[in-house]
Order: structure tokens, then C-alpha cells, then sequence
């Protein structure tokens, strides 16, 4: 145990160890108060502090150093007050390993019909009282430190990746000027010795705004830990998602983790990672077993078909989850899902191992200097039959890896990518 | 009594030899093979309920770190929505143990056709079949695919299958006729040894209806000698109670048919029922159970189905002898978010009535950062409590797991993170709280349920390890105890219908959009047990 004096002396210490030698991927090494994350690392979401069905122990279990709790949530419920005499986030879930909390706009725009941003901050009708109130980025930082996450992030203003015209540039500035505004109440508040701020990078789809935007963000980079990349995985295409994030992951400093925010398909994550980034988080991989989907790779697998009936395989037989390793067959699971909820732990584990089993052998294959390597190999493996998607192939290139490579013949989806047996979720 | 065989031996001693009083026994049940410890089950004890086949909210990880679940029962029929039944299919030693995740060396397999708490109206029973529910509808079973499912399942013990009707009671003479004649045909099915396969442990359910003539009947039938073909279809056997390990009793169907008799609403009990409005009508049954059990030896196990509550427990222990029972509804009530709380014998005799627990959707608990329940605490629970005994479930007792996972350059040389002991004690962490809890009811969060499940079925086997202790230690104080627990513990279970109230109001306040689009998953049936999909 770090002595709590020691604690607030040293808040983040932020370590890349190994480079790719052909990607931007790189693994880095976060000591935060509550323990290690090495990067790049994929974020259980914990919205309303627990991941749905499991414990505490259980994700400890599962060997992840780092999981997301949603302000917005937590502050209706338990509320801020409980959370106060709990001793904070943490201790309210029983959970000791690290934890990131976002700033709660994003929620108040997409689950609020009537939030009105001003200079001042976001306008919403409380959900309690239909009363107006505001979440300005003071309040949401103290908002955080009440919650007591060791990364916590700035307010900004979200906009749709799919809003153009000045809104965008509008929100852009605003985001800069509200970072300004949580790093001053982060400050002055004390907490910095045992929490970190990120800021945001918005700038929508437009590269100029974007570019702009890092600018000024970099230019404050005292005031920050580390840097997420906002304003994407809202239905944008994926050619020019994953041009915004090599953009940003090219210009961000190297001394600071990359987050992006929303990511969670596997093919997703390892561009990502190719392009620079640290971090991400996604609701996907916990929501989707909720539907009976493993995550394999060889692709979802949808153990609500019927074809899995009788078929005494387990998910995925190199898998060290405890259903896999326990040899739960598919045919169990497909007896259970979507009636017990005993389905959705044993797939919720199992989809948990197989984001952080894809972030692993990423570290492992950037240490060993085989990052191309591992690329192709998943790809080949998860989309072999399915066929690439383009977009993929494109960013991949990008830096240095043509997923094609050697295999004339293999079939290229065009647009968004492949469609899986989730797809008609 | 016991039954030998090349397979496995099922046993049951009795310490405190009891025709009707209270007595404690013990069940062994000896695998062949490697690993051959034997699995006791120390009785008065429980049997764990599963539903299609799983403890409800339990993975694998969290059954197998829950002690109290040793004995437990797979009604059937959920499976037959398939034919072959998959499990059927699944090959190894212990089929049944392998395809549902529990361990042959810790846990005792029972499978029965029907959910015993299911009291649904159904089409009738015929000769050759009796009528089962699936999620497909209504299937028949008949004895001779129930015996060939059993011999491929493997289960450690077998319930033989009962004609007991759930179609418009109360039943006639002659139903009530025909279904014990089917019923003890159905059990010589099962009994019937043959070439090359395990004899099975059987339980017989005590066929009868509420009519104690046609029970003592149905006994009788168990324990004379055979003739004639009956006898050559059991051969060697010479009576059926010779290979009948022990006798159950259903409470449901009995509950309906009094209710009836008594003019009044009989209401069908669903298995996902919370705790049936049906009176219990515990002192109408304990005459039909004796009459069931007058002419059977004494020796062997005596189980109950469907008690809904520690009170009944008790009178059932007290006036009968009862040496096993269902935890079907400890483990509903925490579907309806319901941390049981109750221990016996009662240690500190305080003026006031208490509930057997806490419905946590209350208020109350909003800031109350204690351990579920007063009378355990959590391994590291800070109140320096120490007489007050340690509740072991995982929100009481949660610990360090003593391995992880790791997934690629993450180990403690690579992280610096300390390395554990993995052969260390565990490493405990401080209790989950009723607040928690409490918010995560409120906020429709699955692991609720789990914690809840974990933590009342180790109360449930707490208040059975007391059970034993005062009538192995002192059985003199057996009924003063037992008045102390009825004085103490309010047995109306008001808590249970405060908190599917809180329930109700917590899914309307979720919003009627929500409502609307999920009304046929969310009706009294699935209360609590819904997927949540939302995020
Ligand atoms: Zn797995
Ligand atoms: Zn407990």
C-alpha cells in the first residue's frame, strides 16, 4: 500500500516502455493511485457502479486494472451526498483497482431532450424536480472529485459527429474555454495529488477545426494528464473516424495517454492501437452478451441461434475466462440466454476476457516486435470469411500494414465493415 | 439404509433416531473413482432450487464459492424443448454435473420432472405420461423416456415421477385412486434394476392428495410384499420401499386442493411465484405427512418442497421429522431484493418483533453502510462484534481473489504490482452495504440479486447448522427455541409484500416507454429476474 502522503505526490506517472517499430502502437505503463494500468488497455463501463450482473472480485478476477463509471448516472443515483459518506466511488462499489469517470455531458445531451448548452455551462431539466439546472465544468469536476475517480475528465461541449456547419467550430472553442475552467477548479480544489484531468479534443469531422483544437489543448498540457479524442463512434464513417483519430494521435504528445472514447469492436480497438492510442472504452462488449453474443476470434458468435443447441464446444477453447475455462458449452449457454441472467455474467466474463485477451496480446506483440504481425493474424482470423473491411485495410496502410499482404484473393468489405451475427440486435 | 452399487453409494444416518420429533442425520454420498472423498450433507439441511438448469444470478464462479450450496435439484423440464433433451447428449462420467457447471466432488445432483413450486393448471395426467411445462409449451413425459433420460444424465439421485394432478382440484376418490396406482407403477419404473446399469437413488414423492386414507395407501403400497408380475418387474427386489432412498413431499398441490376444500380462490402458484398468497396451511399437512409416513420405516430421508419460511421450517422439523428442504424461497427473495436476517437459536432475546430481513429497496438503507444482515457480519466488518457470527457469502465476506487473470505483458514484473500469495489466506476486503445494494435495486443493477442470493442462502444454512446444534446439543431446549424464533421473527413475512410494492414502484418509475416495449418480460413472473438490456 502507497502511504497516503506519498499518494499526493506522485498522481499519474505516465511510462512508454516499448514502440512499434512500424505503427504508432506503443505500451506504456499508468501508475495510478489505486494501482497499475498497462496500456494500451480496453474500459469495462460500470455505469451505475457495477458491471451489469458481476462483482468487484469478479473483475479483479478477471485481471482488469481499470473500469468507467458514468457521472451523469451517479449523481442521480446513489447521488453525491451517499457517495460523500461511502468515502467516495471506490469504496461505495468495493472495487480497489483504478477508475475513470467522464464529465456527465455527454450523457445530458443524449439522454436529456431539453439540455441547452450556454457559455455558462449545460442547461437540463432535473430528472427529479423537471427543474432547470446547470452543469457548469466547475461543477461537473467537483462533481468528480466528490465521485473520486482516479482519471476524470473535462466538460466539454458534445455535439453529433454527424452535426456540421459552425455548431461544430462553436463547440470546438467552447470545449477549449471550458478545459480552461476545469483546470482551474482542479486546481485550486486539492485533488490533483490523487486524481487526473483529461481534456477532450473535439473539432468534429473537420480536420482545420480539429487541428485548431489540439493546438490550443497542447498548449495546456501542464494542466492535463492525458488527452481523450471526443466527438466520434456517433455513425460517422469509418474512413473518416479513423482518419480524425490518426490525426489527433499524431499530434498529441507522447508523454500523455490517448483515450478514445466510445470504441469497442475489436477491429476498432486495434486500429486504434496502430494509430497511437492508449485507451478506449465501450458499452458494446457487456451489452451484446446481455443479447447472447461471445466475442471470439473468429468473429460473434450469437448463442440465440439454434445451431448452437447441441453443440458441446465452449466458446472459444484457448480462452482463460472462467466459462471457458470451466468448458461451459455453447449448448448450456444457449439453453439459458436471454432467459437467466446467469448467461449474461457467464458471456459478460468471457467478453470482458476477450477485449482485454485482444489489448494483451497487443502489448505483447509490440514488446516482442511483432505488431504487423499480430495485426494481420487477427484480421485474418476474425474476418477471414467474413472479409475485411476496406476501412480497416486503409487505416492500417496508413501506418506501415497492409492487412492483404500475400493474400491476392481475399474478399474486401466496402463501407462500415462486416456485418455479424449481432447484427440484428 | 443404503444402497451399494459399483457406481456410487448413497447413505443417511440418523445420530438422533426420531419417528416424528426433530433429528439430525447425515447423507454421504461416495463416488468411485480418483477422487473419492465422500460429499456429507448434514441434515435438517437444504437443497438449492436452479431454474433452467442454474442457481438464478449465479455464474459458475459464484455457486461454487457459495458453501451452502451442496444438494441440488434440476426439475427437468425446461429441457424437453428439445427431444433428445440436450443434456442427454452430453458425454462423460457425470453428465448432468458436466453440462451444468457444478462439481461431482462437492456437489449432489437431484433432477425431478416437474419444478415442485410450480402449481400452474396443466392438462391432465394419462397413464403413460404426466404433463410438463417448457418454454414450448406442454410436453408429455412418460416413465420409460424419464428412466432413459435419468440412465444418460447420471444424476446422483433420481425424483421417480408422481401423478400428481394440477387440473381442477379438489380431486375425486378415484383420482385420487388412480394417482397413487400410477404413481407406484411409475416408481417400480424407475426402480426396476437392470444389466449393466447403476441402480439409481430414488425418491418417491408421497402420492395421496389430501386424503390421509389414500396416502397410508399409497405407503402401504411401498413397503408390501410383491407378487407376480409386479414382483418379476422389480426382481430381485421383493418391495418397492427396498430401493426407495428416501420420501418427499410437495407442498403446492396440497395448498391448492385445501385451499379449495376450504371454498376459497386457489390461486396457481407459478416457480416464479413469490411467496404464493395460498395459506400454508402447515397444521392441515402435518396430518397428511404423518399418514404418509406411518407405515414406512423411520431411517430414511424425509424431504419438503416449497416451505415459505423459517417458521414453517420449524414446524415441519417439530411435529415431523422433516430432514431436508427446498431454499426456493430464500433464494426468491432476493429476486425482490429481500437480505434475509434471521438466526436460530435466537441469541439475544430482545423485546422486539423483528422481520426475517430487510426489503433494501427501502429508504432507510440509503445511507446504511452496515453488513446485509444484524446477526452475521462480514470477515472484516468494523463493528467490534466478535461474538456475532461471520456470514462467508461474497458481499459479506469478499476477499482478494487469490489469482487473476493475466492477458500479455501485465504480470507483477512487467506492472510492479506486488505479487499475491495464491496459497495465502484469503485476503479479505470490508463487506458490500445495504446501501449498495440499495442502489443497485433502484437502479436495476443484476448484481443485486447476486450478492442477495449468495448472502440468504448462507443465512438459510446458518439457520439449519443451528437447528442442528440444539438438537444434537440440547434437545431438552428444542421447543423453548423454537418459541423464542416465533416470538422474535414476524411470520406474516410482511417484508416480502413491502418489497414487491418497492419493486412495482421502482419499474414504473423506469418509465412506460420502457414499459410498453418489454410488458410481457416484465409481468409479476420475471420480477427480478429480467436481463437488464438497457445500459
Ligand atoms: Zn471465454
Ligand atoms: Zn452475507
Amino acid at each position: 500500500m502507497v502511504s497516503a502522503l506519498s499518494r499526493s505526490r506522485v498522481p499519474m506517472q505516465f511510462e512508454v516502455i516499448a514502440k512499434c517499430h512500424t505503427t504508432k502502437a506503443r505500451v506504456s505503463r499508468m501508475s495510478l493511485v489505486h494501482g497499475v494500468t498497462m496500456l494500451p488497455t480496453f474500459m469495462p463501463v460500470a455505469t451505475q457502479a457495477a458491471i451489469k450482473g458481476l462483482t468487484a472480485q469478479q473483475m479483479e478476477a478477471l485481471g482488469v486494472t481499470l473500469i468507467l463509471n458514468n457521472t451523469y448516472h451517479l449523481n442521480l443515483r446513489p447521488g453525491l451526498n451517499v457517495l460523500n459518506a461511502a468515502g467516495g466511488a471506490h469504496k461505495f462499489q468495493g472495487w480497489d483497482g483504478n477508475l475513470l469517470t467522464d464529465s456527465g455531458g455527454f450523457q445530458l445531451v443524449s439522454l436529456s431532450k431539453f439540455t441547452t448548452i450556454t457559455e455558462e455551462g449545460a442547461l437540463f431539466s432535473s430528472p427529479f424536480t423537471g427543474e432547470p439546472t446547470m452543469l457548469t465544468p466547475e461543477e461537473s469536476i467537483s462533481i468528480q472529485h466528490t465521485i473520486g475517480a482516479d482519471i476524470i475528465m473535462q466538460l466539454d461541449d458534445v455535439v453529433s459527429s454527424l452535426t456540421t456547419g459552425s455548431r461544430v467550430e462553436e463547440a470546438m472553442e467552447r470545449s477549449v474555454r471550458w478545459l480552461d475552467r476545469c483546470i482551474l477548479q482542479h486546481e485550486k480544489s486539492g485533488k490533483k495529488g490523487a486524481q487526473n484531468l483529461f481534456a477532450i479534443v473535439q473539432g468534429g469531422l473537420d480536420p482545420l477545426l480539429r487541428d485548431r483544437c489540439l493546438d490550443a489543448m497542447i498548449e495546456r498540457r501542464d494542466g492535463v494528464a492525458g488527452y481523450a479524442i471526443g466527438g466520434l463512434s456517433g455513425g460517422e464513417e469509418k474512413d473518416v473516424f479513423w482518419r480524425i483519430i490518426k490525426q489527433c494521435a499524431d499530434k498529441l504528445p507522447e508523454e500523455r495517454p490517448r483515450y478514445s472514447m466510445g470504441i469497442g469492436f475489436a477491429e476498432d480497438l486495434l486500429v486504434c492501437v496502430a494509430l497511437g492510442v492508449d485507451m478506449a472504452d465501450c458499452v458494446f462488449p457487456t451489452r451484446t452478451a446481455r443479447f447472447g453474443v461471445a466475442l471470439t476470434h473468429n468473429g460473434p458468435i450469437n448463442l440465440k441461434l439454434n445451431k448452437h443447441a447441441k453443440d458441446f464446444r465452449t466458446i472459444d477453447e484457448n480462452c482463460p475466462c472462467p466459462t471457458c475455462k470451466d468448458r461451459t458449452s455453447r449448448a448450456m449457454l444457449h439453453h439459458i440466454v436471454t432467459h437467466e441472467t446467469a448467461a449474461a455474467h457467464a458471456i459478460t466474463l468471457h467478453n470482458i476476457v476477450f477485449q482485454a485477451q485482444v489489448m494483451g496480446r497487443a502489448r505483447e506483440a509490440i514488446i516482442a516486435g511483432k505488431f504487423p504481425d499480430y495485426l494481420r493474424s487477427f484480421f485474418a482470423q476474425y474476418f477471414g470469411d467474413a472479409g475485411y473491411p476496406e476501412w480497416c485495410i486503409n487505416a492500417l496502410r496508413s501506418v506501415g500494414v497492409d492487412l492483404l499482404e500475400g493474400k491476392p484473393n481475399a474478399k474486401v468489405i466496402l463501407g462500415n465493415g462486416a456485418k455479424w451475427e449481432y447484427a440484428t440486435n | 439404509m443404503s444402497q451399494s452399487s459399483a457406481a456410487a453409494t448413497f447413505s443417511f444416518s440418523l445420530q438422533t433416531p426420531s419417528r416424528y420429533g426433530p433429528r439430525i442425520g447425515n447423507i454421504l454420498y461416495r463416488r468411485t473413482g480418483p477422487s473419492s472423498e465422500p460429499i456429507q450433507i448434514a441434515t435438517p439441511g437444504i437443497l438449492t432450487a436452479t431454474s433452467r438448469g442454474v442457481v438464478p444470478h449465479l455464474s459458475r464462479d459464484n455457486h461454487r464459492a457459495t458453501n451452502a450450496i451442496r444438494w441440488v435439484n434440476v426439475p427437468f423440464e425446461t429441457f424437453l424443448e428439445h427431444n433428445p433433451p440436450v443434456p442427454t447428449l452430453q458425454p462423460g462420467l457425470n453428465p448432468l454435473h458436466t453440462f451444468l457447471g457444478f462439481v461431482p466432488g462437492k456437489h449432489i445432483l437431484s433432477m425431478s420432472g416437474r419444478d415442485p413450486y410450480d402449481g400452474r393448471e396443466m392438462p391432465p395426467n394419462g397413464v403413460q405420461h404426466i404433463s410438463v411445462n417448457s418454454l414450448r409449451g406442454v410436453r408429455k413425459l412418460s416413465p420409460s423416456d424419464w428412466r432413459s433420460y435419468v440412465l444418460s444424465c447420471k444424476p446422483d439421485i433420481v425424483f421417480a415421477l408422481s401423478d400428481i394432478p394440477f387440473t381442477n382440484p379438489p380431486y375425486s376418490q378415484k383420482r385420487l385412486t388412480k394417482s397413487i396406482d400410477r404413481s407406484a407403477t411409475w416408481l417400480s419404473a424407475i426402480l426396476r434394476p437392470a444389466e449393466g446399469e447403476r441402480p439409481l437413488n430414488v425418491l418417491v414423492h408421497m402420492a395421496g392428495g389430501t386424503s390421509a386414507p389414500a396416502r397410508k395407501a399409497f405407503s402401504d403400497s411401498l413397503v408390501e410384499k410383491l407378487y407376480g408380475p409386479e414382483a418379476d418387474a422389480v426382481a430381485p427386489l421383493t418391495t418397492l420401499d427396498e430401493a426407495v432412498a428416501g420420501y418427499s413431499f410437495d407442498l403446492v398441490p396440497l395448498r391448492q386442493s385445501l385451499e379449495v376444500s376450504e371454498k376459497r380462490d386457489p390461486r396457481n402458484a407459478s416457480p416464479t411465484d413469490l411467496n404464493p398468497v395460498i395459506p400454508t396451511h402447515t397444521e392441515q399437512i402435518i396430518p397428511l405427512v404423518k399418514a404418509s409416513l406411518t407405515p414406512l420405516p423411520e431411517t430414511k430421508p424425509r424431504l419438503i418442497n416449497s416451505t415459505e419460511s423459517p417458521h414453517e421450517i420449524l414446524h415441519y422439523i417439530s411435529s415431523v421429522g422433516i430432514d431436508l428442504f427446498d431454499a426456493h424461497w430464500a433464494q426468491r427473495a432476493a429476486d425482490i431484493g429481500v437480505a434475509l436476517d434471521f438466526e436460530f437459536p435466537v441469541r439475544s432475546a430482545s423485546d422486539e418483533r423483528r422481520d426475517i430481513g430487510h426489503n433494501l429497496y427501502d429508504e432507510q438503507f440509503t445511507y446504511d453502510f452496515k453488513p446485509f444482515a444484524d446477526a452475521f457480519r462480514g470477515v472484516i466488518s468494523e463493528e467490534d462484534s466478535s461474538s456475532v457470527p461471520i456470514c462467508h457469502c461474497l458481499a459479506c465476506s469478499p476477499f482478494h481473489p487469490p489469482s487473476r487473470i493475466y492477458h500479455g505483458f501485465d504480470t507483477p514484473e512487467h506492472s510492479g504490482t506486488p505479487i499475491r500469495d495464491p496459497e495465502s489466506a484469503p485476503h479479505y476486503k470490508p463487506h458490500h452495504t445495504r446501501a449498495y445494494i440499495h442502489h443497485l435495486l433502484h437502479t436495476h443493477e443484476m448484481s443485486a440479486h447476486t450478492f442477495l442470493v449468495m448472502h440468504n442462502l448462507e443465512v438459510l444454512d446458518a439457520f439449519f447448522a443451528g437447528i442442528r446444534s440444539v438438537i444434537a446439543e440440547r434437545p431438552e431446549a428444542w421447543t423453548e427455541e423454537v418459541e423464542k424464533f416465533l416470538q422474535k421473527y414476524d411470520g406474516s413475512l410482511k417484508v416480502f409484500e413491502a418489497a414487491k410494492a418497492s419493486w412495482k414502484a421502482v419499474e414504473l418509475a423506469r418509465g412506460k416507454g420502457r414499459l410498453a416495449r418489454e410488458k410481457e418480460k416484465q409481468d409479476e413472473a420475471t420480477l427480478g429476474t429480467v436481463i437488464e438490456t438497457d445500459d
